[in-house]
């Protein structure tokens, strides 16, 4: 997993790419570190570039969720497709976090 | 009172004294001389040969710690000992070869002949003894790391045992659904040793039986305990199963309670009935049952649901499918079309469930789970890259 992190106009946006799985989880707390600290309300972590996801790696996305919104944030994944959006959609994950298409 | 002077004690010295070395040199004089700078560096542990021959005898008596090793010896030179004690007593002792500094080519050769490192020659005390240490450190520490992975290893082999035995035995399942007009066949394998899958056939009354199928979130160590604990909550015989949205529903709640926030679990919970011969199911994010209909149509089964442990309050759909005898049904998890390594390797549903229809079709002699797997993967691996947990029920004639 590769990320990079923008500062947008109201949201602080997250480019996810390659394979998120359990071996990112280490480096995935710089990115659940980012949005808690940043001074954007909003959080979009994008998916266009993930190829796959694992069961970490969803709680890795729930992990970034929870942690924002104790911080009064809210976060936002976008751009799903492919096999990432096909476990969105068989986990209902969209229940707990929203997606935007 | 007087004042004492503040003291911090050195770091206790790595205890090399007893360290057993074998001291191997075609001259008297040079082993006396090598014998002298150790017993002076502190070393009283010292064993000493007269050329090759007698070095591998003194080294079959008594192994040592690490071989100080001349090359040029009558009899048998330091090249033929170095490759015995690799090659023949499959040693990984360190050896120390002793070579002059213009011996260019024999110094290449001592390491293709097994020497862990070279000390010049004529002997240079301080480099000796740095050398000596360095290595005796070194061997300590990977023994110390070897004994330690071993404990570990022998620990997870009984933890893996005690994970298999949760799952249960063919005649165990037999038991269950013979009688109640279907069969079972069932594959479970843990990536490493412990896992984060589960499954359980469990019968409900006379009429009815439940299956049900796990996968917690991550694999190893974690993925395993959360396994145990869903296992008790899944075992009390106070719960109603008879409903699978409802129960999911309260699995769901009591893991939301136990789980960490980045950890869940998917499920497919169904009861099978034979006075209709209907399964009432619910899913949880589990991956899409595949069921081959007796005259050959093939229906996915729609397992999607909110994950298990995330939230409380989850709603869990029923649904209801009427079987017929011959129906088949395949449950798996998702390492059986996952492939992280190459992801455009990855099987689609389509494409997994033309391979169980195959297999269905087939009947091979091996079984219907290990005759997918090899259809699937294109042999048995030794090892899956994910937990994989493979169901197969089929509806039998009365």
């Amino acid at each position: 997993m590769d990320y990079k992190i923008e500062q947008g106009g109201d949201a602080l946006k997250v480019y996810i790419s390659g394979v998120l799985t359990f071996d990112d989880h280490e480096r995935f707390k710089s990115v659940v570190k980012a949005i808690s600290a940043s001074a954007s309300a909003t959080a979009e972590i994008d998916l266009t570039e993930t190829k796959m996801i694992d069961s970490a790696g969803i709680g890795m996305l729930l992990l970034a969720n929870d942690r924002a919104k104790k911080a009064g944030k809210e976060v936002r994944l976008t751009g799903a497709s492919g096999h990432v959006l096909k476990v969105i959609q068989l986990s209902k994950v969209d229940e707990i976090i929203p997606v935007a298409s | 009172m007087v004042a004492q002077p503040a003291h911090t004690p050195a770091p206790a010295p790595v205890d090399f004294d007893n360290a057993r070395i074998l001291v191997v040199d075609d001259l008297r004089s040079s082993r006396m001389l090598i014998g002298s700078v150790l017993k002076s560096a502190g070393f009283s542990n010292i064993d000493y040969a007269g050329d090759g021959i007698e070095a591998l005898e003194r080294f079959e008596a008594h192994e040592p710690d690490i071989i100080l090793l001349d090359i040029v010896m009558p009899r048998m030179d330091g090249f033929e000992v170095s490759d015995a004690i690799r090659n023949r007593f499959k040693s990984d002792v360190p050896i120390l070869v002793q070579s002059g500094v213009q011996e260019a080519e024999q110094r290449v050769r001592a390491f293709d002949m097994g020497a862990t490192d070279l000390v010049s020659k004529p002997i240079n005390a301080g480099e000796l003894i740095s050398r000596l240490r360095l290595h005796i450190e070194r061997r300590r520490l990977i023994a110390r790391l070897q004994s330690y992975q071993k404990r570990m290893e022998e620990e997870l082999h009984s933890a893996e045992g005690m994970q298999m035995s949760l799952m249960k035995e063919t005649a165990e399942v037999e038991a269950i659904t013979l009688p109640r007009q279907a069969r079972m066949e069932t594959f479970y394998r843990p990536s490493y040793k412990l896992g984060g899958d589960l499954w359980d056939v469990f019968e409900i009354d006379e009429h009815r039986f439940g299956v049900l199928m796990v996968d917690l979130s991550g694999h190893g160590v974690s993925a395993a305990i959360n396994a145990f604990r869903l296992h008790m909550l899944a075992e009390r015989s106070e719960v109603d199963t008879t409903d699978p949205g409802q129960w999911l529903a309260r699995l769901s709640d009591e893991l939301y309670e136990i789980l960490p926030i980045e950890h869940f679990a998917t499920a497919f919970y169904g009861v099978f009935d034979t006075r209709d011969l209907s399964l009432t199911f619910a899913g949880a994010g589990a991956p899409t049952p595949v069921l081959r209909r007796a005259n050959g149509n093939v229906e996915h089964l729609d397992a999607s649901g909110l994950i298990m442990g995330c939230r409380s309050n989850g709603h869990y759909e029923n649904q209801r499918l009427m079987l017929q005898p011959g129906d088949r049904l395949c449950l798996y998890s998702d390492a059986l079309y996952e492939n992280f390594d190459t992801p455009d390797g990855a099987l689609s549903v389509e494409e997994l469930s033309a391979l169980i229809v195959a297999t269905m079709e087939a009947d091979a002699e091996d079984g219907f789970t290990i005759d997918l797997i090899k259809r699937v993967f294109g042999s048995v691996p030794e090892s899956f890259p994910d937990d994989l947990t493979i169901l197969m029920l089929e509806v039998l004639r009365s």
